[in-house]
This record gives structure tokens, sequence and C-alpha cells, in this order.
């Protein structure tokens, strides 16, 4: 086992335990909170598979707005912050089953593929993906349109969104 | 690195005029005093005029542009055309409407201006990235001005339509991760490319069409996907409601028809069975429910429905290239007759609405035709071109649909569409009915624009109806390429 291996092993166990602990702790806070540990653990993974700038997309993105989001709406619609209801319904067990159902199923079909069992070649030396990803994102051969599209969109909704959310009374 | 080619650009030019337009008259728009708003719906009108002229001079043009991921051809100019008068018609019934009900914002207009835009892209769209950021760009405004009016039932049905259509949203992405991920790429052509050269899964290919279909079938009100229309199309503001009913199922069929059509031609016995079973099921449903109904704008929303059923018909045959063209220029046409009549019987209803949500249950329109012998005329027209009795619009555009299923080979289909007709013309008479036959008082809003708009689509539908071969070319010239 290389060292690779053993990092790998232990920050999934890591993410995996972060993960059970977000949908079995009483407290909403600290469901977020443990959701940010699961989030990190994502991002190191990405970072073992040598995708550099998804991982720190994921820190930024997903811990630095989408996380810290939850806990702003958790602390601005809750008055009292020990939420202590059970986090389990009687159906638990239905979910369960449907979980490990899937796992199986996806397991037994990536058993089947070929890139499941082989090791990823290494990329070549200079290999700059994060300046081949900005690139694509503004060549008219490759995705400029999307890009700017989606700022169009993007702008659209926040008018609208600024429309709806705003009082004018 | 390279930059956009003069082909790229004027592959979208009119996408790109609108776009432009619609941001700078956002910047305008914070110049123009709350109390003279309606300079800028003029100006937004204008945009529309001058990005219609553009379109008009590409009839004929061909081309395609950012690696294929937009085309021009004349399908695309011919639905960018009828778009763009459905966004001069959807401000011209806007403009009185607002300004009675006490809702005149400059937003309104340019969300107009992103939709139309929007839907433009999906007509024009030749990759699945592009067709979901159009579906985006068209249905988020859409929300937004469902919403417009802060009434309770306007917020309800933004809410509602914001929360179907974004998990119908999620069906179109995920088709959309299926396909690439069976033949490695979302543009159409490359698609179809993988699909016919067999190194795909077959079965992944068919669930991510039939996803695709999902998500289109939500947004042009096909049943078993239409639970959302009648509530959304009550609550919102009227004036949007005849435009969301006109330019949404546009777009959607639209874009529908270019993605089956260009992507998976190889899946058309399977999907050719599915379209058939959404086509019977959507055009029964949305009929008989419009039966019971009493308000108008929900028995409007049902036939909105039930006209779903009638153009989805027209893609039933798309595997079979023989009838193709032709069906699916019947189902152009057929979008054009349903527009106008849809914007003209809105129109009516506009002008009959009073505050409170007052004056929109069908015997509210008992005696028009005494007191108001115009509208009343108008409103027949418009009813009788959505039964598909002559002398209108409607009536050509069921024919040439029904000839084009017989063709096909599709005769159950072609019956069931006749019968569904038949029965629609039960709710639909009822209001001619209260129109000429019951005493009433009904009083109207009048308004010049209003007025322009529900004669102007009157006359069409009729005068139109005399000539339809010359529209109907119009559509096949645009279908041929």
């Amino acid at each position: 086992m290389t060292g690779a291996q053993i990092i790998f092993i232990v920050v999934a166990l890591y993410t995996l335990g972060s993960a059970l602990m977000v949908v079995t702790t009483r407290n909403l806070i600290h469901a977020a909170l443990w959701l940010v540990s699961t989030l990190f653990g994502v991002a190191v993974t990405y970072a073992l598979m040598n995708a550099n700038f998804i991982a720190v997309v994921q820190v930024v993105v997903y811990i630095g707005a989408i996380a810290i989001l939850f806990i702003f709406a958790v602390m601005l619609t809750r008055k009292d912050m020990r939420d202590s209801g059970p986090q389990m319904n009687k159906n638990w067990w239905l979910g369960a089953l449907v979980a490990v159902l899937v796992f199986a199923g996806l397991a037994f079909m990536l058993s089947g593929w070929s890139g499941f069992s082989k090791v990823a070649a290494d990329l070549p030396s200079g290999f700059d993906s994060v300046s081949l990803l900005g690139e694509a994102l503004v060549s008219p051969q490759a995705y400029v349109l999307p890009f700017e599209v989606a700022s169009v969109l993007l702008l659209a909704a926040l008018v609208g969104a600024v429309y709806v959310a705003f009082n004018r009374k | 690195m390279t930059t956009p080619t003069y082909t790229d650009f004027y592959t979208l030019l009119p996408y790109l005029i609108l776009t432009v337009w619609a941001c700078v008259l956002l910047l305008v728009d914070l110049f123009i005093p709350v109390g003279r708003k309606g300079i800028t719906a003029f100006l937004a009108a204008l945009g529309i005029a001058v990005t219609l002229g553009f379109s008009i001079t590409q009839i004929g043009a061909e081309s395609v542009g950012f690696s294929s991921m937009v085309a021009l051809d004349g399908f695309s100019t011919f639905a960018n055309i009828l778009l763009l008068s459905s966004g001069l018609f959807g401000i011209a019934l806007a403009y009185g409407y607002t300004q009675r009900f006490n809702m005149v914002r400059g937003e309104y207009y340019i969300l107009l201006l992103f939709s139309v835009s929007g839907m433009m892209l999906m007509a024009q769209a030749n990759d699945l990235i592009i067709v979901f950021l159009a579906l985006e760009l068209l249905s988020i405004p859409l929300y937004v001005l469902s919403a417009i009016s802060r009434k309770l039932t306007s917020e309800e049905s933004g809410v509602k339509y914001f929360l179907l259509g974004a998990f119908a949203s999620g069906f179109v992405v995920y088709g959309t991760a299926l396909i690439f991920g069976a033949t490695g790429s979302t543009n159409l052509a490359a698609i179809f490319a993988q699909a016919a050269a067999g190194v795909t899964s077959g079965l992944l290919l068919t669930i991510g069409a039939a996803l695709l279909l999902v998500g289109f079938g939500f947004k042009v009100a096909a049943a078993p996907f239409h639970m959302w229309t009648p509530d959304v199309y009550q609550g919102a503001p009227t004036s949007v409601t005849a435009f969301m009913a006109a330019g949404a199922k546009i777009a959607g069929f639209v874009a529908l028809f270019r993605v089956f059509a260009t992507a998976f031609p190889s899946l058309a016995p399977e999907l050719t069975t599915i379209l058939w079973a959404l086509s019977a099921v959507t055009m029964i449903l949305g009929n008989l429910t419009a039966i019971s109904q009493t308000n108008i704008k929900r028995m409007l929303a049902y036939s909105a429905i039930a006209h779903a059923g009638y153009i989805l018909m027209a893609f039933v045959p798309y595997g079979n290239a023989k009838v193709a063209p032709t069906a699916i220029a019947a189902g152009l046409f057929y979008l054009v007759a349903y527009a106008v009549s849809n914007f003209g019987s809105w129109g009516v209803v506009i002008a009959l609405e009073k505050a409170e949500g007052k004056g929109l249950e069908i015997e509210d329109y008992a005696g028009l035709a005494k007191k108001y012998p115009a509208l009343a005329a108008a409103m027949t027209v418009f009813m009788l071109s959505l039964i598909g009795f002559p002398p209108t619009l409607g009536m050509v555009g069921k024919f040439y649909l029904f000839r084009s299923a017989l063709a096909g080979g599709f005769p159950g289909l072609a019956l069931i569409g006749l019968v569904t007709s038949l029965l629609s013309a039960y709710y639909y008479l009822r209001v001619v009915v209260n129109m000429y036959m019951k005493e009433g008082d009904p009083e109207i809003e009048r308004e010049p624009w209003l007025a322009l708009t529900t004669g102007f689509t009157a006359i069409a539908t009729v005068v139109v109806s005399f000539v339809p071969q010359f529209l109907f070319m119009l559509a096949y010239t645009a279908v041929m390429r």
C-alpha cells in the first residue's frame, strides 16, 4: 500500500464519518458544521486526484458560501438554536435500504467497467488544468456562448429576485 | 485563442440585439420617473420591433455559430418572428392592464424582454447546454412576472410555477447528463452521429431523451405534466398569462422539435409511441376538464392544455422522413393559429376583468353582444377558432394537423382529435351563448392598445383562414430549410 492510498483511506473514512454525523446529530447547527467538515473531506479527495482547481472551488463555493448560507438560514429562521427533535422518523430503515441497494447496484455496475481496475495514466508534465478551463470558457470554439448566456441568466434572476424580495409598500 | 467571427454574431444577431437592448433598458429605466413608465413599455416594444426587423432580413439565411452551438435556419427564423410578435402583443396587452391594476413597473417589460430573448435562444439552440440555459432564461423571468402584482393569488401562482418549473428543469439537466454519458457530446448533430454509429448505450440515450421530454412536456403544459397550468394561469396577472401561454408554448415546441428531429431520429420507434400517448392523453384530459370550469381563466388554461395535445400530434410521426416535414409545418401553422387566437381571447378577458378578480366568471359575459357587439363578435371568432370551426385559422390548422396524422398512419390519433374538438365546442360555445342569448350588463375597459390587439387578431384569424396556403407554405419552407 502506497502512501497516497493510506491518505485516501483516512480521508474517505473521515468524510464518511462526518457525513454520518450530519444526518444523526440532533442539533441543527452542529449538523451544518459537520457538513462543512464533510465538504472539506471531499475537497481533499479532489486534491488527491490532481483536480486542484475543483478542490479550491469546492472550498470556496461549497464551504465558503453554501454551508455558511445554511448556517445563516438556520440562525435567521429558528428562535431556538438547540433543536432537540429526533432526526429519524419511522421510515429510516426504508431510506437506509434504498441507499444500500443503490450503492450495491452502482458498485456492481462499476465493477464491470474497465476503468475501475486500471490505474489512471499520469498527467503530462506542464499540464495546467486551470488555464485550459479558463481558455475553454472564453473561446468561441468552446464555451464562450454558454458562459455569457449564463451571466445574462443570472442578471435576469437577480433583477427578479430583487423585485420579489423588495417590498415597495 | 481566436475571436468570434462575423458568422458567429450574424447567426445569433436577433438574440444579441434583444439582450443588449434589455440590459441597456435596465439602466435607462432607472432615469424614467415612476409616473411615466409607459416610456419603458414603448422602448421595450421598440427593441422588439427593431429585432423583428433584423429577424425578417434573415429569412432564408442559414448558418451555424459558436462551434455549432446555435443554428440559424428557416425554422429558427420562423420561430423568432413568431416569438417577437408574441412579445409585441404581450406588451400591448400589458400596457393598459398594468396601469389599471396599479402594477406599473419598469421591470415588467425588462423581464419580458429577457424572457423573449430566452425563447429565441431556445429556437436557435443546437446544443443541449444552450437548450438548458435558454429554458432557464425564458422561465425565470416568467416566474417573477407571474408574481409581479403583489396580490396573494399572484404570488401563489409565482411560487407554484417556480417550484414545479425548477423540478422540471431538473429533469432536463438529468436527461442532458445521461445523453452526454451515452454519447460523449451535448451537440445535437454529434449525438445523432454517435447514436447512428451504434457506439452508444441505447438504454441510457432513451432514458435521457425521455427525461428531456418530461421537462419540455412541463413547459408546454402537456398532460400528465400539466398540473400547474390552471393555478398559475388563473393566479398570474392576465397580461402575463396571455404572454406565457403563447410564448412558452411556442418555445417549448420549437425546441422539442429541433432536439428530437436532429438528435434522436434513431429513437423514433420508442418515442413515437410515447408521443402518441402523450398527445392523446393531453387532448382528452384538457378538454374533459375544461367542461366543468366556470372561471374563464381556468377554462382557457385547460384549453391551453388541450391545444398542447393537438400540437403534439404534429410530432408523433417525426421519425418518418416522408411525412415529418408536412407534419411539423402543420405544427408550426397551428402554433401561429393558437398564438393569434390566444392573444385575442385573453385580450377580451382583460377588457372585462375588474379589480379583486371580478368579471372573470363565464356568467359575467352575459349580455356582452347587445352592449358591445364588436367585442362579442371578436370573442366569438376566437372561440370558433379554438374549437376549429370555419371560417377561422384554428379550423385550417386542425385540418392540416389531422391530415398529417392520417398521412403518418395514425388514424386513431386523428379520430381522438376530432372527437375532442367536438367535445370542446360545448365549453367554448357556452361563452358565446352567454354573450348573445342571456341578459346582462357587463362593463368593459376601453384601452386603445387592447382594442388594437383584439381587433387585429380577430381580423387576422378570419382573413388568413381564406388564404392559409400562403402561411402554410411559409411554415413548410421554414421546415425544409
